[in-house]
């Protein structure tokens, strides 16, 4: 009988140190070599970091960011396969701990889930459209919408700003739409008012504008021509832009 | 056959141009499943072009937890939509803990280990319904070590009846990095098992460690020990692989025109029996 640990357990061991750096002793493996392992998985996992979310990287001290990655993957058990969704787990970390408080990044949960949607749309399976026609009301007929999507909220504008100091002084509700292309497979931003977030919200639920406009008092949102206008004005506009496909036949 | 690693960086290069000629592609499906948009655009027109072979990295089929069925049912439904004829995967693992941590960890040589890899290897095929190629890995430390590398490959090809990819630069570097005999070592693995073939280029780090980086052109003596070991076995598909440092279009084919050309010396004998 052999008076090592089973293979299991050395196993364990190896994979504990190079996620966590905890000292360990496993005959055979050489300091540097093991080393070697703990650097290149660090690097390959900051490096999948930095490439999905550019602008937090850059906005970010280097050793803090450094401090960022290197806590999530030593406590975070990644269950990804795939490598390309791996910063959806460290957004999700940083949510779930609450980072924007203990990094003091009051709007790190916003600029995370902003750049992450960019990937997600991009790379998100194709959803086949609904059936449309290309003739109906604007203000009648439901309208069928590019199923590509995702419409997030945020606290600050991380859409439009990056810089600390000036997101710091816009807290409120700011709204993104981010939308694939159908041909291009391109991701189109759009920043939306609380009011084009919601009819875009009640759109996707088969709502028409009429019923919608309808409703608005009930927001305390009082409606004027120019609101009718408007808000023909931008689907007639994201129609352009091919997040509207149509009307529903 | 000599194939090209399907990367992103040359996807238009492979699909409309004319500068690379590969006989096959080959990717990892991790890469490349629950993707829509444009990738999935180019990989359908890639697939339109070229027959592929699937290479996966995260099985961890080493891994002491089991494989991850959902996953694995994924795998299967992928490699039947694009009737992938060869999967293989690693003799390593890169999950443990549950805890996925994106390399190939160097095995324990150990009779357990071999065992329980087997076991797993078995499962898979069993699942997938095809033998899986297992590839040797290059590795960097050996880990609290009871038994040669080459018999722990013996016990895991022997008891699970898979496959084997030899990776000839793999070899070459752990030959050098170990201080082994890179021939001798190829002598000892059961050489009728193999089914595919890697080569890819590397990088001498200090005086006593090379890097298998795939980041630099095939290096002669690893032409020279994929000579002698094709000479050792049957006609199998060869590949390419190139995943950084990007060259020209026309310096990655002339890597494929050499490797075409050896096979050829090599294997003529084969071609007229065949
Ligand atoms: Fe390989």
């Amino acid at each position: 009988m052999s008076s090592l640990p089973d293979s299991r357990q050395l196993q364990q061991r190896f994979a504990q140190h190079l996620r966590t750096g905890v000292n360990t002793a496993i005959p055979g493996v050489a300091k540097d070599r093991l080393a070697h392992y703990r650097h290149a998985i660090f690097h390959m996992v900051k490096d999948t970091m930095e490439s999905a979310y550019p602008v937090t990287c850059a906005n970010i001290p280097a050793r803090k960011w450094d401090r960022m990655v290197r806590n999530f993957f030593a406590h975070h058990a990644c269950t990804s396969h795939q490598v390309w969704k791996l910063p959806l787990e460290f957004y999700t970390y940083a949510v779930e701990n609450n980072w924007d408080e203990g990094y003091d990044i009051p709007y790190l949960s916003d600029l995370l889930a902003f750049e992450w949607a960019e990937i997600e749309v991009f790379n998100m399976e194709d959803v086949a459209p609904a059936a449309f026609t290309s003739t109906g009301s604007w203000m009648e007929t439901p309208l069928v919408l590019n199923p590509e999507y995702r419409l997030l909220s945020f606290k600050y504008p991380v859409h439009r700003e990056a810089r600390r100091a000036r997101l710091l002084k816009e807290q409120g509700a700011w709204f993104v739409l981010l939308h694939r292309e159908p041909v291009s497979g391109h991701v189109q931003f759009t920043g939306l008012s609380p009011w084009l977030a919601f009819v875009t919200e009640q759109l996707a639920a088969g709502i028409t504008v009429k019923d919608i406009l309808e409703y608005a008092p009930q927001l305390g949102i009082t409606v004027t021509a120019e609101l009718e206008n408007d808000t023909v004005a931008f689907l007639v506009d994201m129609q352009r832009q091919q997040f509207v496909l149509g009307f529903q036949p | 056959m000599v194939g090209l690693g399907f990367r992103r960086e040359f996807a238009e290069e492979m699909i409309s141009g004319t500068l690379i000629t590969p006989d096959f592609i080959e990717f990892a499906p991790e890469n490349w499943m629950n993707i829509g948009g444009y990738w999935k655009k180019i990989l359908h027109r890639v697939l339109e072009k070229y027959p592929v072979l699937c290479h996966g990295l995260s099985l961890s089929l080493g891994s002491p937890e089991e494989p991850d069925k959902d996953f694995l049912r994924y795998v299967k439904s992928f490699l039947e939509e694009y009737n992938v004829r060869i999967y293989s995967e690693h003799l390593s693992y890169s999950k443990c803990d549950n805890a996925h941590l994106y390399d190939l960890l160097p095995m324990p040589f150990r009779m357990d280990a071999a065992r329980h890899m087997a076991t797993r290897i078995q499962q898979v095929q069993e699942y997938l319904q095809r033998p899986l190629a297992m590839e040797i890995i290059s590795y960097y430390t050996p880990v609290a070590p009871e038994m040669s590398e080459a018999d722990f490959i013996n016990e895991v090809v022997q008891r699970s009846g898979c496959q084997l990819l030899l990776d000839v630069n793999n070899i070459y570097v752990n030959a050098f990095n170990h201080q082994y005999d890179a021939k001798a070592f190829i002598a000892q693995l059961p050489l009728d098992r193999v089914a595919y073939i890697h080569m890819a280029g590397h990088e001498q780090v200090s005086p006593d460690m090379i890097l298998d980086t795939h980041g630099h052109p095939i290096a002669d003596p690893v032409y020279e020990l994929f000579e002698w070991t094709i000479r050792q076995i049957r006609p199998v598909p060869v590949l390419l692989e190139r995943d950084f440092n990007i060259p020209q279009m026309q310096d990655l084919q002339k890597e494929l025109t050499r490797l075409k050309s050896i096979c050829h010396q090599q294997w003529k004998q084969h071609e007229l029996v065949a």
